[in-house]
């Protein structure tokens, strides 16, 4: 019962930051098409700021998140409004819109993983925060897991709640659905843009923070972060905010209790056969367009 | 030609231009004599400044700086060729960890750059990769951070290798570590990540801990970049075995830990391959470190010549220790080279070859020597966390503590 009980959790707690990391991906994809390659990156710069903030000025991680996801948001709207509103307003379609911003995507993801290794050094850093064993329902398990997979939640459900109960969520998804709709419905579409982009990187941000508190990284964690966060927004369905969600605890879930039927070694393969299956039988997503 | 296209065929020239200029257009190998006016000696290496490897190989970077930095303090290299002391000049380019790229930089320095003599970069695939090619310009290499058994597939006569910690030497220096507490370990788990070290750590310890009685109660692999390894722990932590031996890289040590931690997992005997050398991880876990075992085969407390300065040098420059095994094996190296070409006098490869082949050097790691490829000088070595000190537990005659048996509980 236990091992039951032990599985099950562990694979909430990972499927709590796979939600997390998906939905800011699939915000920016929902709204703009555009996927945002350097996700991981940002989860990076998330990460080494919480542990500057924790080892330099003793800064708790609970508060650096609330910095940190300001922080993000602002250098999100930076980002849009230097790099991708003059690729909004110079691109003549769709497709050269989505080509070029993966190029901007991709350079930014360089460039950022080169800043980091330039001034902070390649090796890999960690710190201990909370990491006292709190046991729940007979399973072990540490405060700042239990606290991040907490603070994961929450952010989720705020993120859906916002987009689903809002007159701004309402707008985000009417832009997911039909962009040139909503333009001539009087919907600022740039500004929905905006926000996406603010809620994406804050979210990625946090997510950093977060994983910080318990795992090591160095300058080179996003890109795992990154593929995970695709496969999720694959499977929830691609602008399909709260299929990412879902979609985050189930293949959280399922890997956790795939490798412990199996072998951890087998991880990777159970992802990716997941994925596989969804994109052979449910191209559109377990939970299809949605909304 | 409309602009665009002339902005794309200028980025493809440039691009074609970089390419042309690493890939070193001219294949052959231009060993000019040495004027006699030299002002420096030029030591060229690729490094991964970048890519999987990038983490590790920051500790072989400092080490290769640190070095740089005494031996110009020094006066540099005295060779008698010249009849003075040449400072040493580093050219080094970055292998994106790719043994693609490191293959094209080590022929580039060669051939264009026309370095001196070379300095490895880090780990056992990248030592491989250019191993071929100190055999075709015939440039001695003494590598560091490479250990694998099948160094000595290499038929090489330009490449060394400088550390015990070879899969079957140290296994079965473990293997007879646990032999001498017997009485308290009869029980072992191993877990390894899949990769080539650790399955060859594997590959040996498994016969010989069966061979020697022990009872071999789980073997699990795990991929690189694992996120989770709860599952494992709690399944360890039911089989309770004496020993838990982990073939871990250092991201997996760092999760192995927090996880034992979490599951309470507390064995006996606690081995973490690699890892628990590196600054971050004492860092991090304070004295939660005591009685953690790894491999390497150096301490400053070893008594070997220049091991303390080392240390304190190494603390001095970076704020942070060196990493026992990869800044000390950088450094050795180091140390060998400007030993050979001072005894060699001369920057001919041939000449510092055969110093390199037949001499025994000093270094900070004790006094080392060549059999082949290999250094059989070195015992296989083990390291344990002892009072926030990393001490050498076995073998007897160089061990600076006795084992720590049981671990404490975390």
């Amino acid at each position: 019962m236990d091992a039951i009980a032990q599985v099950v959790l562990a694979g909430l707690i990972m499927g709590g930051v796979y939600a997390l990391i998906a939905l800011g991906l699939n915000l920016i994809y929902g709204t703009m098409r555009l996927l945002n390659v350097a996700h991981g990156e940002l989860i990076m710069f998330g990460a080494f700021a919480a542990y500057w903030m924790y080892t330099i000025n003793q800064l708790s991680p609970l508060f650096s998140l609330l910095l940190v996801a300001v922080g993000s948001a602002l250098f999100g709207i930076f980002i849009f409004f230097c790099l991708f509103n003059p690729l909004l307003k110079r691109s003549q379609s769709q497709d050269m819109m989505a080509a070029n911003s993966l190029l901007i995507f991709f350079a930014l993801s360089i460039i950022m993983q080169n800043i980091a290794v330039f001034f902070w050094g390649a090796n890999l850093r960690s710190y201990t925060y909370m990491s006292k064993v709190i046991h729940l329902a007979g399973v072990p398990v540490t405060a700042n897991r239990l606290l991040s997979f907490a603070i994961g939640v929450v952010l989720c459900l705020g993120c859906y709640l916002l987009i689903q109960k809002t007159l701004v969520g309402k707008a985000i998804r009417a832009v997911i659905q039909d962009r040139e709709c909503c333009k001539l419905m009087g919907i600022n579409v740039n500004k929905i843009y905006i926000i996406s982009f603010a809620i994406s990187f804050a979210m990625a941000g946090v997510a950093g923070v977060l994983l910080s508190m318990y795992y090591v990284f160095s300058p080179f964690m996003g890109l795992p972060y990154t593929v995970i966060a695709f496969i999720v927004v694959i499977l929830g369905g691609m602008g399909n905010v709260g299929g990412s969600l879902l979609a985050g605890f189930i293949l959280g879930l399922v890997s956790s209790v795939g490798t412990a039927l199996t072998s951890p070694g087998l991880e990777s393969v159970i992802s990716y056969l997941i994925f596989i299956l969804v994109v052979l039988f449910k191209p559109k997503g377990i939970f299809g367009k949605g909304f | 030609m409309p602009k665009k296209n002339w902005v794309c065929l200028l980025l493809l020239l440039g691009m074609a231009l970089m390419v042309f200029s690493l890939a070193g257009c001219g294949g052959k190998d231009t060993t000019a004599p040495a004027a006699k006016d030299k002002e420096e000696i030029k030591i060229g290496f690729s490094i991964s400044l970048t890519g999987i490897y990038a983490p590790a190989a920051e500790s072989q970077m400092r080490a290769y700086d640190l070095w740089l930095e005494q031996v110009n303090k020094r006066g540099g290299i005295h060779l008698k060729e010249y009849g003075k002391s040449l400072p040493v000049k580093f050219v080094y380019y970055d292998d994106q960890s790719s043994t693609d790229m490191a293959t094209r930089i080590y022929e580039k320095l060669v051939t264009e750059d026309k370095v001196d003599m070379l300095l490895p970069p880090w780990g056992t695939t990248l030592h491989f990769a250019i191993a071929p090619l100190a055999e075709k310009f015939q440039m001695p290499v003494v590598g560091n951070t490479a250990c694998s058994v099948k160094i000595r597939e290499l038929d090489a006569k330009n490449f060394w290798f400088i550390t015990s910690c070879i899969p079957d030497r140290q296994t079965e220096a473990l293997v007879d570590l646990m032999k001498a507490h017997r009485n308290q370990l009869k029980t072992v788990a191993i877990t390894y990540v899949q990769d080539l070290f650790p399955r060859e750590n594997l590959q040996f310890l498994e016969p010989l801990l069966k061979a020697a009685g022990f009872e071999v109660v789980l073997v699990k692999d795990y991929p690189i970049g694992v996120s989770d390894l709860s599952s494992l722990m709690a399944e360890i932590k039911r089989l309770n075995p004496d020993a838990y031996l982990a073939l871990s890289y250092p991201e997996d040590s760092f999760l192995i830990t927090n996880q034992a931690m979490e599951a309470g997992l507390n064995p006996k005997f606690f081995l973490l391959l690699v890892g628990p050398s590196i600054a971050a991880y004492d860092a991090v876990y304070g004295p939660a470190t005591e009685g953690i075992l790894t491999q390497g085969h150096w301490s400053p407390k070893g008594g070997w010549p220049g091991a303390q300065d080392f240390y304190n040098g190494f603390v001095e420059k970076y704020g942070e220790r060196p990493d026992y095994l990869d800044s000390a094996l950088a450094y050795v190296s180091c140390e060998i080279l400007e030993q050979a070409l001072t005894k060699a006098g001369s920057l001919d490869r041939e000449a510092v070859r055969n110093v390199i082949a037949t001499s025994e050097f000093e270094t900070i790691n004790g006094p080392i020597g060549f059999t082949g490829v290999e250094n059989l000088r070195m015992p296989a070595m083990w390291l344990q966390w002892q009072q926030g000190e990393l001490e050498i537990v076995w073998p007897a005659e160089t061990a600076t503590a006795k084992l720590l048996i049981p671990k404490p509980k975390w």
